[in-house]
C-alpha cells in the first residue's frame, strides 16, 4: 500500500490502518521518500478501498508486551493472543528487532540440555545458548520431532527454570492445532508460550513471527534468568515469505530468487541465541527448516549451515524405512558437544562413546554397500558384526516412539548395547577404563 | 507260540513302554521345571518394567494433572482480573465524562485545541461531543483570537467521553485527541497499576 503526503515517516515504523468499515489493521513501513510511504499491511490488503482509508503513523517499531504471564499462552504471528484469554499484561514492552548481543558479552555455551531423544541427546548434544539447526524434508516428521523436543526438553540436575518458546511459523491448521494439543495435553504449556503464524496469513507476519518469539524468548532469559529453548518451525516459509516481499519491493534478487540480503537477515534471527556473562539464563535455538527437494545446497540450509553451530540432518532413506526419528548422523554435527559433554556435566564416557558410535555406524555403512556387491558370504567376522551393529543402531538407539522420553543414562546404555556387539578390540575411541566399567560384550 | 509266551511278550511290550513313558514324562517335567526356573527371570524382567513404565507414566501423569490445572487456574484469575479491568475502566470513563466542569478541563481542551492546530496546521474543523459543544466554541474563540489559526467547530456532535477530534480543511488528515483514545493508548500501562493493586503488589 502507498501512502502520499507523508513527511516524517520512519522505515519499520509500525502503521496503523482504518477502513471505511471502522476496523483496524497493522502494517509497517517498507519504504519513505518523495513524499510517498511503501506501507505493508500485515492482515493483508483485502477489502481496502482507495477512498476512505486512514493510516496513523505510530511514531514506534512493533512491540512487544512481555511478562511472565507469557508462559502458558498462544498466540498469533503478530503475538497477539489466540486462546480466548485477555492481552497479557505487560512488564514492559520490546522492540521485536531486538538489541544485537554484545559479542563482547556473550558467553562460550557449556551446559548439556536433556531432550530425551536418544540420538540428539546421545551424538549430536544440545548445548544452552547453542544454535542447532533441523534439516528435514517435505513431508517428513521434523513437526513431531519439534513437538516432542518441546514436550521432553529440559536442563537436568539443577533448579534452574526452563521454557519453551516455540514458533509456528507458516504452518497449516492441523500442524497448529497439533502443536498446541501435545503442549497442553503432555503438561508442558504452562513453560511455553506458543506463536502461531498459519500458511494462509500474509507474508508479511511470518516475518514478524521469529522476531516476536526470539524477542519473547531474550526476555524469560535475560530478564527473568531462564533457560530457554526457541524451536522455530519452519523457517523455509519464512524464507519464502523474504523472497516474495522482496519481489514485491522490486528487488534485485539473488540465488533462487531470494534476497541478496538473506544470509543477514537469517542471522539477524539465529544470532538471538546464546549465553551473556553475568546473567544466568540462556537462549538456545532450534530451527527447523524443510530442504525443497532435499537439497541441502539450496540457500536456506546453505545458508543456515554457516551461521549455526552444527545441525542434524533427517535421512529420507531412514524415514522410508520407518525409523523414527530419521536422523541421518553421517550428515549431523553438533559442534559444541565437546564443550557441553563429559565428567561434571554429563557423564565422563558420553563424548567417546558418541565418537564410537559414529566410527561403527560408518564402517557398518560401508560394510552393508559392500555386502551388496559380493554378499553377506563374502564378509569377515568383523564386518558381519559391524553389520548386525548398524542395524542394532538403527532399530535399538536411533528409533524410538515419539512419546518415549529416555535420559542420559538410557541413552548411554542402549550405546553400550550397541557397542557390545562387537568385539572389544573394535572400541578405538573409548578409554579402557571406561570399557572396563561399561562394556557389555564377550572379552 | 503258546498262550503264556505271547502273554509274557505283552507284559514285557507294556513294561518298555511303560518304562519309556515314565522316563518321558520325568524329562517333561525336568524340562517343565527348567522352563518355569528360566521364565522366573524374565518374567522378573518383565514385570520391573511394567512397574517401571507404569511409575513413569503415573509421574507423566501427575505432572500433567498439575500442569493443566495450574494452568486453568492462572486463567481463570487472568479472566477475573480482566472483567475487573473492564470495569474500572467503564467507571473512570463515567467519572470522566461528567467532569466536563472541572477547571482542569477547560485548561486540558485548550491544550489540546493548541496540539491539535500545531500538528495539522493553521486551518482546522474540530468535532466534540453536545456537552462540550458551547465550551469549546468559547474557547476556539479564545484561540483564534489569539494566534493566526483559522479553527472552525463542526455542529455535528461525535459520541465520545471528552476531548476533541481535528481534521485539515481538505479532510485528508486527521487528529483523533479525544479523551477516548488516549486512555486506550494509555490502557496498557494503567491495565499493569491495576493489576498489581488488585495483586496487593503495590503497598
Amino acid at each position: 500500500m502507498v501512502v502520499d503526503g507523508v513527511t516524517k515517516a520512519s522505515f519499520d515504523e509500525l502503521v496503523e490502518i482504518e477502513t471505511n468499515d471502522g476496523e483496524r489493521r497493522l502494517g509497517k513501513v517498507l519504504e519513505v521518500g518523495s513524499g510517498k510511504a511503501v506501507v505493508q499491511v500485515f492482515e493483508g490488503t483485502t477489502g481496502l478501498a482507495i477512498t476512505g482509508t486512514r493510516v496513523k503513523f505510530l511514531g514506534k517499531t512493533m512491540a512487544m508486551p512481555v511478562s511472565q504471564e507469557l508462559l502458558g499462552r498462544v498466540f498469533d504471528g503478530l503475538g497477539r493472543p489466540n486462546d480466548g484469554l485477555p492481552d497479557p499484561v505487560a512488564d514492559k514492552f520490546l522492540d521485536v528487532n531486538g538489541e544485537p548481543m554484545n559479542p563482547q558479552s556473550r558467553e562460550y555455551p557449556t551446559s548439556f540440555i536433556q531432550t530425551g531423544v536418544s540420538v540428539i541427546d546421545g551424538m549430536l548434544t544440545l548445548v544452552r545458548g547453542q544454535k542447532l539447526p533441523i534439516f528435514s524434508g517435505s513431508g517428513m516428521s521434523h513437526n513431531i520431532l519439534a513437538a516432542q523436543i518441546a514436550r521432553q526438553a529440559t536442563v537436568v540436575g539443577t533448579n534452574e527454570d526452563f521454557a519453551v518458546v516455540f514458533a509456528a511459523i507458516g504452518v497449516q491448521y492441523s500442524e497448529a492445532q497439533y502443536f498446541k494439543r501435545s503442549l497442553e495435553e503432555s503438561g508442558a504449556l504452562k513453560r511455553s508460550v506458543l506463536f502461531v503464524n498459519l500458511a494462509d496469513d500474509p507474508a508479511i507476519e511470518r516475518i514478524i513471527t521469529p522476531r516476536v518469539a526470539l524477542t519473547v524468548a531474550e526476555y524469560l532469559a535475560f530478564d527473568l534468568g531462564m533457560h530457554v529453548l526457541a524451536i522455530l518451525t519452519d523457517m523455509t516459509n519464512y524464507a519464502e515469505a523474504l523472497r516474495e516481499i522482496s519481489a514485491a519491493r522490486e528487488e534485485v534478487p539473488g540465488r533462487k530468487g531470494y534476497p541478496g540480503y538473506l544470509y543477514t537477515d537469517l542471522a539477524n534471527n539465529y544470532e538471538r541465541a546464546g549465553r551473556i556473562k553475568g546473567k544466568n539464563g540462556s537462549v538456545t535455538q532450534m530451527p527447523i527448516l524443510s530442504m525443497p527437494a532435499d537439497d541441502i545446497t539450496h540457500p536456506i540450509p546453505d545458508l543456515t549451515g554457516y551461521i549455526t553451530e552444527g545441525q542434524v540432518v533427517l535421512g529420507r532413506d531412514l524415514f522410508r524405512k520407518g525409523i523414527y526419528p530419521p536422523v541421518n548422523v553421517m550428515m549431523s554435527l553438533s559442534r559444541l558437544m565437546k564443550d557441553g559433554v563429559g565428567e561434571g556435566k554429563t557423564r565422563s564416557d558420553h563424548m567417546e562413546v558418541g565418537n564410537q558410535l559414529y566410527d561403527a555406524y560408518s564402517r557398518a555403512q560401508e560394510v552393508r554397500a559392500l555386502a551388496e556387491i559380493v554378499g553377506k558370504a563374502g564378509l569377515t567376522g568383523v564386518d558381519l558384526k559391524y553389520l548386525d551393529a548398524g542395524d542394532s543402531f538403527e532399530t535399538h538407539f536411533l528409533k524410538q516412539s515419539p512419546d518415549e522420553n529416555r535420559n542420559l543414562d538410557e541413552t548411554l546404555s542402549r550405546a553400550w548395547d550397541i557397542l557390545a556387539t562387537l568385539p572389544e578390540g573394535e572400541l578405538t575411541k573409548i578409554k579402557d577404563k571406561h570399557i572396563q566399567q561399561y562394556y557389555k560384550g564377550s572379552k | 507260540m503258546s498262550l503264556n509266551s505271547l502273554e509274557r511278550t505283552i507284559d514285557k511290550v507294556l513294561s518298555q513302554k511303560e518304562s519309556a513313558l515314565i522316563s518321558e514324562i520325568d524329562s517333561a517335567l525336568q524340562n517343565s521345571l527348567k522352563n518355569l526356573e528360566s521364565s522366573k527371570s524374565s518374567l522378573q524382567v518383565e514385570y520391573d518394567n511394567i512397574i517401571e513404565s507404569s511409575k513413569k507414566q503415573a509421574e507423566n501423569l501427575k505432572r500433567q494433572i498439575i500442569g493443566s490445572s495450574t494452568l486453568n487456574a492462572r486463567n481463570k484469575e487472568l479472566v477475573i482480573i480482566e472483567s475487573a479491568i473492564d470495569e474500572i475502566f467503564t467507571k473512570a470513563k463515567e467519572k470522566l465524562a461528567k467532569s466536563n466542569n472541572e477547571k482542569n478541563y477547560e485548561k486540558l481542551l485548550t491544550r489540546l485545541i493548541q496540539d491539535s492546530s500545531t500538528k495539522l496546521g493553521s486551518e482546522i474543523i474540530i468535532q466534540c461531543n453536545k456537552t462540550d459543544l458551547n465550551l469549546v466554541k468559547k474557547l476556539v474563540s479564545q484561540e483564534s483570537s489569539n494566534s493566526k489559526s483559522k479553527i472552525t467547530v463542526s455542529d455535528e456532535v461525535v459520541d465520545i467521553i471528552g476531548g476533541i477530534k481535528a481534521a485539515s480543511v481538505d479532510g485528508t488528515m486527521s487528529l483523533d485527541n479525544t479523551l477516548d483514545s488516549n486512555i486506550e493508548s494509555l490502557k496498557p500501562l494503567i491495565r499493569k497499576e491495576i493489576v498489581q493493586l488488585l495483586r496487593g503488589e503495590n503497598k
